[in-house]
């Protein structure tokens, strides 16, 4: 049974659920008015500036056993959702097999608010700076519904967060090392990268965050082309479109320009009072390019010439 | 020589205040607490603009745990305030004018009962039309927001004939800018404790810059004899003109009063935000023509500045922007008009560098135009024009004649950081690649073809992409201190040995992180030769300090230096005397040492400090007064002691983005004697950081007069990654011979450089000029096609 912890003032009701199935029942039971947390520092910031009033329920996860840690076993790496960001940027096995992903978190925040912020909570805002990278290596997410576990492909859940019906918990994300991505696949090196824009060096909400991955052969050709974008307030997306400009081929000018085309017209950009659709449209479209330039000729001198 | 710890040698001196605020361990007045204390919130206007009807506080007051609720009905002498012209209600009656004015405040138990009570306080307001620019408030059928209308103050100046000389002028410039509502983002937000005494008298421990007119515009408003308040009001968590004005203490004083209790005041950041000071946004249209020669004919210049509801020092700041907006340079024909409007936006007011940001962003974009116009090397052409030891001020006023525009500029044109520019080459794809112009509509449409580059990691080693550019850009600074003709400007100081043997140096100034306790004991070290253990150092206690004016306007540093050489031979003599009778010695054969008076030729000490006090018949004490040297010109504002500085500026522009990065900085600073190095390279470097977030980030936006950026995770300002560029700074020390007036002030000139620097340094990497700060990274951004053009071909 949860522990309900009274809290004096205005502060709300705090319960700290002991398992993912108490979890559900408790935000059933308390409906809009129950919101889960972890770290809160997302929360924290919404009710400040006024965007989300303080609920009069908050429902902790955070002493759920089974939601915390990293669990590496054949090929697959699966990040329980109460992972610290911290955490996540210092864990080896995350750092070499998914090197976007370390560098995404790495980029987010500062200091005390990655040692608090949870990479669930990153998620499960669906607008979070690590989902460009979690997108471009096809990053499933483990829901507890109920009675059973479901598996969603990130790019699905995203495509409409709010679509699901009923109450669901996060209880992991699941990253494979896919055909593109595995030691021993086709021949070839993984390439990737990782940006962030902002409006400065650090510590800056972002106003375009891009990853891409892909497998550069010797001849300079690419094949498993991921990419994807996001930034400020846009739900971050796969972008099919210059995916398809770049399989099976090499890193031309001319593609550049083809592939920027392909992210101009695909990338859907939020807007705000500190930068326009139309500039993020073009910051996504150069940094996507310029890392594929800048991979493939990195890719060239790894050839030892 | 470059100012730094190495070169300033034994002169580094850890600040007396140092330990304490790096390990935590100081107590600001926003960290008080009394006991059986109070909290007090202050209830501000949801609207911009309306009238108010009707206010009930009965609920608010029957909630248990409520001591006071006050409105304008509360207010026991004058219901208003401002520095130099009371027109801010301390609560509103009639109308409010932005979103940050003051109805009615509470003070509670608990915070979360006065925000309770402020709920429950009910008024009605009757919205009015909103007044958001200053066109629309001076439009001719706007509501006036004062009864004497919506301009709060102009200013002309004339001499000669612009239009006719324009007519005669080889090439003219002319061009609108426009900068951003900056915050001072002080870390600490303002706040304070208002204790009422045993003896009916009234403790303010808050922020200020100047203490003593804080208890004065109390006093006004308490009704009471200032003699009855004592205002603390150091140490302070960061000012920068900020907490110059009133803020809380009208509040934290009317409710401790009303309730007979303690109450603290913090505001909130958000309520820093919404009700606080920041930067005058100004429009500044210039026309400037020069002959066929490049020598200046003709300046024009139109000055809007948005004041927002109320006056506090608009007036001062639009006579200094104005001023500014003159310069350095050598003109027959000037032309300036200006004007500061009221809105219903947020409230402007005093701001380091104090309307010289924004004219001078504008006056030297103008020279770097006109340069351009005629071909020759922009800091060539500034030196063609630049006025010379001996000439008036920018109004034709006497001044106080230095070299220091002269000396500034040579030391940047020999200044390592220029000469990478003059050597050409100009790092990677410089201006000559291609040239853009923004133009007056900041278009950011290119005049011709970009250029081809290298593509990365073809060339080897270290190349750098070809859409990352670099370029270098100066810009010169004269910048008045001190208020200007016909405002006081007191300075006085008081020496005394007290009666536990210290020597007490004691003036009415602040220490809001200047450094201005660690110049105090350098300058108390250097002239007598005490130990920083012989001394202490009192400031910030209108029951303890002579009237030294404000701790603003540059001026301190140069107000205890003057003291002081006044105080020295009197104060010096005084001691002397007193230790020769005690010692039974000759005057002439003692010298003041470190812990006592020494043997003047042999240096051994023969009398400590504290065994001299209480001695003597006389009090050991000295005090001064006198006010800050001004020029004999009528024309209000005028200043008469300047300082100069020369900041050049190297910059990296990537095209993938927009975004703009400082890579490094040169500033030549000509002010007089470097008193204590560490808070001047602080001054220069923390001054620059400012101009640094005001060129690239920083603008508190308001839409609909409300602002978008409520907190720091919206209103962005530089951090060390931002930051993380190098930083000379070298001080130009001589003065002419007999000059009378000592170190000049450096506490401003530092923010005021380094963003028109950074215009000419973007305009010199990209070919794109702008006209408006923060740059915009959407003018500097590529489109691809342009970029991958240009990699082709490789």
């Amino acid at each position: 049974m949860a522990m309900k912890e009274q809290a004096p003032g205005r502060c709300p009701e705090v319960w700290r659920p002991r398992d993912a199935a108490e979890a559900c029942r408790l935000k059933t039971a308390f409906g809009p008015d129950g919101v889960f947390t972890a770290g809160g520092t997302l929360l924290r910031t919404q009710w400040e500036s006024g965007s989300a009033a303080m609920p009069g329920t908050l429902i902790d996860l955070t002493a759920i056993p089974g939601l915390a840690g990293i669990r590496a076993d054949e090929g697959q790496l699966v990040i329980g959702p109460l992972v610290k960001l911290s955490e996540l940027m210092r864990t080896e096995a995350v750092a070499t097999a998914f090197p976007l992903l370390a560098e995404a978190v790495r980029r987010i925040g500062a200091p005390s608010v990655r040692n608090l912020a949870t990479i669930g909570g990153n998620v499960a805002s669906a607008v979070g700076d690590a989902l460009p990278a979690l997108l471009v290596h096809e990053a499933e997410l483990l829901w507890h519904t109920g009675g059973r576990t479901e598996t969603t492909a990130l790019e699905d859940w995203l495509a409409d967060p709010g679509r699901a019906q009923g109450v669901r918990l996060l209880t992991g994300i699941r990253l494979k090392r896919t055909d593109a991505e595995a030691p021993g696949g086709p021949p070839g090196r993984i390439v990737g990268a990782y940006r962030k824009l902002g409006r400065r060096e650090a510590f800056t909400p972002s106003l375009v965050t891009i990853a891409v991955l892909g497998r550069l052969s010797e001849d300079g050709t690419l094949t498993g082309v991921r990419m994807a974008a996001g930034g400020g307030s846009a739900v971050p997306m796969r972008l099919r479109a210059a995916e398809t400009v770049l399989e099976g081929a090499r890193v031309t000018p001319d593609a550049l320009v083809r592939v920027s085309e392909a992210v101009l017209a695909e990338y859907r950009p939020a807007s705000d009072a500190f930068a326009g659709a139309e500039y993020r449209r073009t910051a996504a479209a150069n940094l996507i390019a310029a890392e594929w330039l800048r991979l493939a000729g990195a890719g060239r001198e790894g050839d030892g010439r | 020589m470059m100012l730094s710890r190495e070169t300033a040698g034994g002169r580094w001196r850890i600040r007396p205040d140092g330990p304490d605020k790096v390990t935590g361990r100081l107590a600001y007045l926003t960290d008080l607490a009394a006991p059986d204390m109070l909290y007090g919130l202050v209830l501000r206007s949801p609207h911009l603009h309306a009238r108010i009807r009707a206010i009930r506080t009965e609920l608010a007051a029957a909630l248990p745990g409520v001591h006071a609720v006050l409105t304008h009905r509360d207010v026991p002498g004058l219901n208003a305030f401002g520095i130099s012209r009371q027109d801010q209600p301390v609560f509103c009656f009639d109308l409010v004018r932005y979103v940050g004015d003051a109805v009615a405040a509470v003070a509670a138990e608990t915070i979360e009962t006065a925000e309770r009570a402020l709920e429950l306080i009910e008024v009605e307001y009757e919205p009015l039309p909103v007044l958001d620019t200053p066109e629309k408030a001076l439009a001719e059928d706007a509501p006036k927001l004062h009864p004497q209308g919506n301009v709060m103050h102009s200013n002309a100046y004339k001499r000669g004939d612009v239009e006719a000389a324009f007519a005669a002028c080889a090439h003219v410039v002319e061009e609108t800018y426009s900068t951003p509502r900056q915050m001072h983002t002080y870390m600490e937000t303002e706040g304070g404790l208002f204790v009422p005494e045993p003896d009916g008298r009234l403790t303010v421990y808050a922020p200020t810059q100047h203490g003593l007119l804080d208890r004065l515009q109390l006093a006004r408003i308490l009704a009471v004899p200032e003699e009855r308040i004592r205002v603390v009001s150091s140490p302070i968590g960061g000012s920068f003109g900020g907490k110059d004005e009133l803020n809380i203490q009208p509040y934290g004083a009317l409710l401790a009063l009303a309730a007979g209790r303690p109450v603290k005041i913090h505001n909130s950041r958000r309520e820093s935000v919404r009700a606080g000071l920041k930067r005058h946004p100004m429009t500044i249209a210039m026309k400037t023509g020069i002959d066929a020669s490049g020598r200046l004919l003709a300046h024009r210049v139109r000055i809007v500045a948005d004041t927002g509801p109320y006056a506090t020092l608009g007036a001062e700041v639009l006579n200094f922007a104005a001023e500014h907006a003159i310069g350095p340079y050598r003109y027959a024909n000037v032309d300036v008009e200006s004007v500061s409007v009221y809105t219903n936006n947020g409230m402007s007011g005093e701001f380091r560098g104090f309307g010289g940001n924004q004219a001078i962003f504008a006056l030297e974009g103008q020279m770097d135009r006109l340069a351009e116009l005629i071909g020759m090397d922009p800091w060539e052409f500034r030196l063609l024009n630049l006025r010379r030891m001996g000439d008036p001020g920018p109004y034709g006023q006497t001044i106080a004649q230095t070299d220091g525009a002269y000396q500034v500029w040579q030391k940047l044109k020999e200044s390592a950081l220029w000469h990478q520019r003059k050597i050409g080459g100009r790092c990677a794809g410089g201006r000559d690649a291609d040239v853009r112009d923004a133009g007056g509509k900041g278009s950011g449409e290119r005049k011709t073809a970009a250029s081809a580059a290298a593509v990365p990691g073809n060339s080897g080693g270290n190349a750098r992409p070809p859409w990352i550019r670099t370029g270098i850009g100066a810009a010169l600074v004269m910048h008045g201190f001190g208020f200007g003709v016909g405002l006081p400007d007191p300075a006085a100081g008081r020496l005394r040995l007290a009666e536990d043997g210290r020597i007490e140096a004691v003036f009415g100034y602040e220490e809001f992180g200047q450094g201005l306790l660690a110049t105090l004991e350098t300058l108390m070290i250097e002239t007598f030769g005490f130990a920083p253990d012989d001394l202490r150092l009192v400031i910030g206690d209108t029951d303890r300090v002579p009237d030294s004016g404000s701790s603003t306007a540059s001026r301190t540093t140069a107000m205890m230096w003057q003291a002081l050489r006044q105080m020295e031979r009197p104060f010096r003599r005084k001691l002397l005397e007193a230790a020769a009778g005690l010692i039974g010695k000759p005057v002439e054969s003692l010298a003041l040492g470190p812990g006592g008076v020494m043997s003047a030729n042999g240096g051994q000490r023969l009398i400590r400090y504290a065994d001299i006090a209480g001695k003597t018949a006389e009090p050991i004490a000295v005090e001064t007064h006198f006010h800050f040297p001004t020029s004999d010109t009528d024309k209000f504002g005028a200043h008469f002691l300047y300082s100069y500085s020369a900041v050049a500026v190297k910059v990296e522009v990537d095209e993938l983005t927009g975004r703009v990065r400082v890579l490094e900085q040169y500033h030549a600073v000509a002010a007089g004697p470097v008193v204590n190095p560490q808070g001047y390279i602080g001054q220069i470097e923390g001054g620059s950081g400012m101009a640094l977030g005001y060129a690239l980030m920083e603008d508190a936006i308001m839409e609909n007069g409300r602002y978008l950026t409520g907190n720091l995770d919206t209103y962005l300002i530089p951090t060390i990654a931002d930051l993380s560029g190098s930083t000379a700074v070298e001080p130009i020390e001589d003065l002419p011979d007999g000059d009378p007036y000592g170190p000049r002030g450096i506490g401003e000139i530092g923010s005021v450089g380094l963003a028109p620097a950074i215009a000419a340094a973007v305009y010199d990497a990209t070919g794109v000029r702008v006209n408006r700060l923060p740059i915009n990274p959407a003018l500097l951004i590529r489109k691809p096609e342009e970029l991958w053009k240009a990699v082709s071909g490789q």
